[in-house]
This record gives structure tokens, sequence and C-alpha cells, in this order.
């Protein structure tokens, strides 16, 4: 059987790097962008029609997460249910927290949905450097379909079922990331305590996942936990810019500036630690984040707020 | 309409319904050796002690049949197998005389009337016409819902029918309200103990039932039942399923289904557009709302009892005792709205909503290809059993959502909640089983009243978003006569009243069956919720409120 051809929707650097990943493998590739594309790497092909792209059965959805219910409303319009909607986009929407499969899921036809996650970067998936990335989806047909489109000699592609537990995950370590910046720009946080500090942010975001109604387990894999671990040595990841900005005494409006790409997280902390604060969660970490970001901590007082025992 | 219904034709297609069922079974078992060495060792372990002749004739035979096995060649085995397989399926497939089917629906109610409420007798007949009609259910059995489209739907696909499950008396109600609606009968999995109840077994056997025998636990016999039901709907059979499983317990709306027979429903669409044929299949979730129920003192006792995760099939309750079932249908008919069924929303196999021409409509609306969903990667229409077991479930998620919205508080689910409430607030702990202790607790009249009223304005907000419905009896009626209503209809038939007007109050007598009544509204955050503490009854004690 023939491949089905796969097409990316967005032009940033996400965008692209899915579309070059996908082109490497044996899937005819299709990207849609709205911005003029002149270096598209050989093999993809541009369109900026979206009936066109719906024309590829495997769909990967790489746009911000601010745009994505406006993409999917666009995009419901070329689909039925026989299309595979995969996302990545990191964040939950809202004030009821809506992941991005759900919006799709409320905007199209498409039933068949997954996300991606993980650790990978834009840089070494277009480049094909050695690097791994997770798909989830309530549908293994999904997960099949994403690995035999993406997975290649340097791209290890790991699949779970738990498709809303891996978009919490991801949401989460965005979150989780501030404090990982943070921490790392504080002389007085040791390497010891930065570890004591993600481990704990991991029990707490694992409990925070189960509250959302998924597997406790897909955080400590590579969509959560592995993709904190990786925000130690990724210095230019928005929320660690934003974090070690924080910490060095910039405000929150001349960090957030300095993190140069928009820190979704910024807006989700404080729902989080109100969804964890409603179901009976203890999240001492988000809660001191939240507190960080609107200032109602002095700086001081971070580091006691980050490991009080109540 | 309903007399071309397929079930008119069944006596016609029966044998070929079975052939059809064995062939597809036997090509479908990859491992005949496995399936055979399954089916003996459940049986062996069913039969083991029988006393009857019968019993032990088929384990002795069961017995030589597992020893021969390993030595058997393929096609020995291949043949065994087909020749269980008739068996099983030979006795699946139910009897149907369309004869006694009509005269069963429409003369029975009114019989039952004349013989069960005396007053009507004389006159009956003084008119008998009144005795070959329906009229005499309309106003005790409620149908609601838009069963015009429904009929609709029925002549462009297959209905399956998907309500909820509290009585024995379900599945005869429902007929009655398929019938009453102008829509066609439909064919039901009925377990084969309600076959051997004579009271039942006429119903079940001339309704359009095939049995279910729920003691054989072995893939073999289950894939038996599958294919049969999966069979039926290809042909268009309109069926019947209670994804519940079995009878609700505790009184609740079922919040989890068992999603085998619905997944058939997938699998018999796929088959006919693979044929070329394309015959599409609509579930139709319904709830079945009862003032009161027939076996809820069994139900809730089972429920209580840590004996009743085991005892799957009670082989003895109310439903087999003549003099309950007379009393129960006599309370019945004195009883305004005394059961009202309502079909909600129809849904595709994949849990869609349809429109009323057939056609597959995504969340916002929009007409979708409906074989689009069950096309694979390169297009080919497929059966995908790890795609459409996630179909099935998010099918069912859409099932409970339809349920809840179409649950029908009567007043004696209303007045269960504040009874019960305020046997908690009594309670010296918040512990379900220290509650249920608490014996002929008294309340104010006034006060009940008010806690009543209370609890229906809630109520009332959730029904105009369209979360609940309120039955006519209550939405508008004051607390006191709430009460009345609920009082009334409790009285006369549990074997002690649940509860009581004194001089001084209301004595509350039985709080398993208020905790029965009051389940009914859990899944709208209403009354004790045992199950949303995490516990099963036998667990549930303290926590905080």
């Amino acid at each position: 059987m023939r491949a089905p051809a796969v097409g990316v929707l967005g032009g940033g650097p996400w965008g692209l790097a899915l579309a070059k990943a996908a082109a490497r493998g044996p899937s005819e590739t299709w990207l849609h962008s709205r911005r003029a594309q002149d270096d598209v790497v050989a093999g993809v092909r541009v369109t900026r029609s979206l009936a066109e792209l719906a024309r590829c059965r495997l769909l990967l959805v790489a746009v911000p997460s601010t745009l994505a219910r406006d993409v999917a409303r666009e995009l419901g319009e070329h689909l039925d249910g026989s299309h595979l909607v995969v996302h990545g986009i990191r964040g939950l929407s809202g004030a009821e927290l809506s992941t991005v499969s759900r919006i799709f899921r409320e905007e199209t036809p498409a039933r068949r949905l997954g996300a991606l996650g993980g650790p990978v970067q834009a840089d070494e998936l277009a480049e094909g450097r050695p690097s791994a990335m997770v798909v989830a989806s309530d549908f293994g047909e999904v997960t099949k379909a994403v690995r035999e489109a993406l997975e290649g000699e340097h791209l290890q592609v790991y699949a779970s079922r738990d498709l809303r537990g891996l978009e919490w995950a991801s949401a989460l370590v965005g979150c989780l990331s501030i404090g990982v910046g943070y921490a790392q720009a504080r002389a007085d946080i040791s390497p010891g305590l930065l570890a004591a500090l993600l481990s704990r942010a991991a029990d707490e975001a694992a409990a925070i996942v189960v509250a959302a109604g998924a597997d406790e387990h897909t955080f400590y894999g590579l969509g959560g936990y592995g993709d904190l671990l990786a925000s130690m040595a990724l210095a230019d990841r928005p929320e660690v810019v934003l974090g070690r900005e924080l910490a060095r005494g910039a405000s929150l409006n001349d960090a957030r500036g300095r993190a140069r790409l928009r820190v979704e997280a910024i807006d989700l902390v404080p729902r989080i630690a109100a969804f964890a604060r409603e179901r009976g969660v203890r999240a001492d970490i988000l809660g001191t984040i939240a507190a960080m970001l609107d200032g109602s901590v002095p700086r001081a007082d971070v580091v006691s707020t980050l490991f009080a025992r109540s | 309409m309903a007399r071309e219904a397929p079930i008119f034709r069944f006596n016609h297609e029966r044998s070929m319904l079975v052939a059809a069922t064995v062939e597809r079974v036997v090509s479908n078992t990859k491992d005949p050796l496995h399936a055979l060495n399954d089916a003996a060792y459940w049986e062996i372990r069913r039969l083991d002690g029988a006393r009857s002749a019968s019993g032990q004739a088929e384990l002795s035979e069961w017995r030589s049949l597992a020893r021969r096995l390993a030595r058997m060649s393929d096609v020995e085995r291949r043949e065994r197998l087909s020749s269980l397989a008739t068996s099983y399926a030979e006795d699946i497939a139910g009897n149907f005389d369309p004869r006694v089917f009509r005269a069963s629906t429409r003369i029975l109610p009114s019989l039952v009337t004349g013989l069960l409420a005396p007053g009507a007798l004389p006159r009956h007949l003084r008119d008998p016409r009144g005795l070959l009609s329906l009229d005499a259910l309309a106003d005790k059995v409620v149908i609601q819902g838009d069963t015009a489209r429904l009929a609709k739907l029925a002549e462009r696909g297959t209905l399956v029918f998907v309500p909820t499950h509290s009585s024995n008396m379900d599945s005869i109600v429902f007929g009655f309200a398929l019938e009453r609606s102008g829509l066609p009968p439909a064919t039901y999995g009925a377990g084969k103990n309600l076959f051997t109840n004579p009271l039942l077994s006429f119903f079940m056997h001339n309704l359009g039932a095939y049995k279910v025998d729920r003691r054989l636990r072995f893939d073999l016999y289950k894939d038996c039942l599958k294919t049969y039901s999966c069979v039926l709907l290809e042909r268009g059979y309109h069926s019947l399923f209670f994804p519940g499983g079995t009878r609700s317990r505790s009184g609740a709306v079922e919040a989890k289904l068992k999603l085998g027979l619905a997944g058939t429903g997938i699998e018999s669409y796929v088959r006919s557009l693979r044929a070329g044929a394309e015959r599409k299949v609509f579930f139709v979730p319904a709830t079945i709302n009862y003032l009161i129920t027939l076996e809820a003192e069994t139900l809730i006792e089972d429920y209580l009892s840590e004996a009743g995760k085991a005892r799957y099939i009670i082989e003895d309750d109310e439903s087999t005792r003549l003099s309950r079932v007379v009393a129960f249908v006599r309370k019945l008919f004195t009883m305004r709205g005394s059961v009202v069924i309502r079909f909600g929303e129809p849904l595709d196999p994949f849990g869609n909503s349809v429109a009323r021409d057939g056609r597959s409509l995504d969340r916002r609306g929009r007409a979708v290809e409906t074989a689009s969903f069950v096309r694979d990667v390169a297009g080919e229409v497929s059966l995908d059993a790890d795609r459409d077991a996630q179909y099935t479930r998010e099918l069912a998620d859409s099932l409970v959502r339809g349920y809840r919205a179409n649950t029908l508080v009567n007043s004696t689910n209303l007045v269960a909640v504040a009874c019960f409430d305020h046997l908690r607030k009594q309670a010296s702990r918040d512990d379900l089983f220290t509650v249920l202790r608490l014996r002929d607790q008294k309340i104010s009249r006034d006060e009940l009243a008010r806690e009543v009223l209370a609890r229906r304005d809630v109520l009332r907000e959730l029904e105009r978003r369209g979360e609940v419905v309120l039955s006519e009896q209550i939405r508008e009626s004051s607390g006191g006569d709430v009460l009345a209503q609920a009082m009334s209809a409790f009285s006369g038939y549990h074997s002690a009243p649940v509860i009581e007007a004194h001089e001084d109050g209301v004595a509350l007598r039985d709080p398993k069956l208020l905790y029965y009544y009051q389940n009914r509204l859990i899944r709208h955050g209403m009354g004790f919720d045992v199950e949303a503490r995490g516990g099963s009854p036998c667990s549930a004690s303290g926590g905080a409120r």
C-alpha cells in the first residue's frame, strides 16, 4: 500500500520542520502556509489552499495555540470523517482548559485525532539530527500513520494511547519550565536542589494529569518528565528565558520581551493552579510560579516558598 | 409501515440467519483448538457437580471432548466447532409469531386493565372496543420524544434502541411504546432465565426476543451471540439492547455501558457498505422512567450486599412472584404518568448526531459522509477492531449524556432525595450504612415540603438548560403536592411503606428504598452518591462531604 500523503498546516519553524521530516519519509508531503516559502526543501509541495491540503488524509497542524480554534474552524469546512488530524500545539484553551484536540473535535468532522509532544526541537527535526518525539491518540491507526510518515534513521517516534494525558503533560511542562529557568539563574539553588524541585514538580504535575482524567504515567514519560528535563539544557526555550529573567530581577514585561516568542504559559499557570485547587490537588510549585508571575510573592521569598512544607 | 418490519419475515428467514451466523463464526475462528479448549474449560467448570441427568451427560461429553481435542485433526475440530456453533445459534434464535405479537401488543394491555382494574370491567363489557385498543394505557404509559423522526429514520436504516434498564418490565413496556408510537417492533436479547419464568416467557417468546444464556462465559458462545445480533442488524432487523448489561441495581441511571453488542452497529454498517448496499444504523437512546420500580426492594438489597457482586442473575425476585406483579400493575394503572418513556436524539454508530434524512452531522451541524468514518488512510472502507472499539467508547459517552439529559424526575425521586438528605443530617457519621440503619426518623411536613421545593427549583434550572426533564406532575406543583403524590405512589405496593404520614410529621420508614429512589438523581449532582466517592456500597464509609 502506498503511504498516504501528509499535509502540514503552519509555515512557522515547527511546521516547516515537520514538513521536512515528512519529506524524508515515504509520503508525498504538502505544506500549507500563508507566508511565502522560498526555501522549502525539495519534495515538499506548498499550497495556500486548505481544500488542496485536505486531499492529504494525514494532517499535521503546527500553528500558535491562540490560532487553533480559528484554524480548526476553517479547516473543518474541508474535512470529513476519514482525516487523521494530529496537532503539535502546546497549551490548554479558555477557562475550561480545553485541550487542542477537543477544539478540533468541536470544530471539524474529524474524529481520529492525535497530538505530538516530547523534547524534540524544531531545528534538530528540520536538520535531521537524532531526536525523539511522542505521538498520542485514542486511535492506534493515528499513531501508526504518524510513525510511518515521520520515523526515520534519526527520528524515533514513541506512541501513546493517552491523548489527553499528553496534551496536559505538554501544557504543564510549559508552565514548569518557567520554574526551571528561574531556579537555574539563582545562585542559591544547587543542582541537587534543582533536582529535588523537578522531582516534586513531576509528582505535582502527574497528580494534576490524573485530576484531568488522564494517566499519571503519561507525565512520567517522554512527553512530560522527559520534556521537562530537556528544559534544563534548552537555554533558549522562551519559558526558560522568562524564568531566568525574572530571577535576575527583570519585571514581567521586560522578561516577556526578552523571551521574544509569546509565552502562553504566563496565562496558563494561574488557570491550572486554580484547577488544581478546585480538584483538591496540592500544587505548591505551580502555585508559587503563579504568585511569582503576579508579583504576590517577594523575590527573596520564592525559594523558601517553593520548598515550603505544610 | 411497522407491519412491513423485517421481524414479520423472521420465520421465513430464521434458518438463513442461523446459517449465516454459524458460517461467520466458524470462518472467523482462527484457532479452533483454542476455542474448543476454552469452551470445554468453562463448561466443565460450570457443570462440575451438576445433579440432573442432562447436566451429567453434558459434563461427560465435554470431558471426553477435552481429552480427545489434542489428537483431533483440524478438519475434525472445525466440524465440532461448526456443530457447537449451530446448536448455540439455534438456541439463541428465538421464536416470533406475528399473530401472537399482534394479539399481545393490541389486546393484552386492555385485558390486563380489565383483569387488574376491576372498576374498568363494566365499562369494557358495555363497550368491548375498549378492550381492543391501547387507549387504556394512554395516560399511564407516556411516550415523549420525536417519534415521527424515528419512524422516518426506520425507513432509511436499522434502528437500535438502547434504553436504560431498571426492571424486567422494561422490554414489555418498551414493546408497547414502540407499537403505540407507530414504530416498528424491535428484536432483543433477553436473559434465558426470563424464559423459564412462565409469566414473562409468554411475552419474551412472542415479542421477538432471542435468548441470551448468561451462564455461558466462553468466547465461542459470545461470538455466536454477537454475530447473530450483527446478522440481524445487517438484515434490517430493528433491535433493542440494554447497554447497561443488566438492571440498574442502585436505581441510578447508567453511567458505564457494556459495549459488546453496541459494537456490532459499526460492523454491520461496514459489511453493508462492502456488499455495495449501504444500510445505515441509528442508535436511539431512551430512558424508561417508573414512578415506582417493580423490583426495587430486591435490586437495592442486591446492590448493598457483598453477594451482589457475584450474583449477576437474580433468579428469584418480585418479577417471578405473580402476586407482586399483579399488585405492581394494578398500582401502575391507578397513577397518571406512572411510566414515562423518553426517546432521545438518534446517533450514528460513531456517536455523531443524525439529521432528519439520516445523514451524519458533525458538532457544527455540517453533514458528513457517514462512510468516511470507516475509511482507512488509503481511502478504503475497512473493519478495524481497534478503531471501531474507540468509536464505540465514544458512542457510549454520547449515550450516557443522552440518558442524563432524558432522565425524567418523578415525585418519588425528588421526595426521596429530600428525605435521604434529612436522614444524613441526623446520622452521627456521613456514612452510607450509618444512614441506612436509622429507623423511623420523622420530619415535619412543612419542612419536608420546603426541602422538596428547593430541590425542584434547582432541577427546574437544569431542565431549562436541557440537562434533565421534570415530570408534568411536579413541574408546577407546590412542595406539598409533590410530597402527596410521592406518598400516594409509595403506599400500597412496597412491602413496607417507604414514608408514612403522621400527625406530627412524616416518618421515614425505609431508608434503603429512599436510597434507591434518590439514586436516580446522582448523575445530576443530587443526593448521596457513593460511586462519586470512589467506593462500592460495601467499602463506602466516612469521608467528608
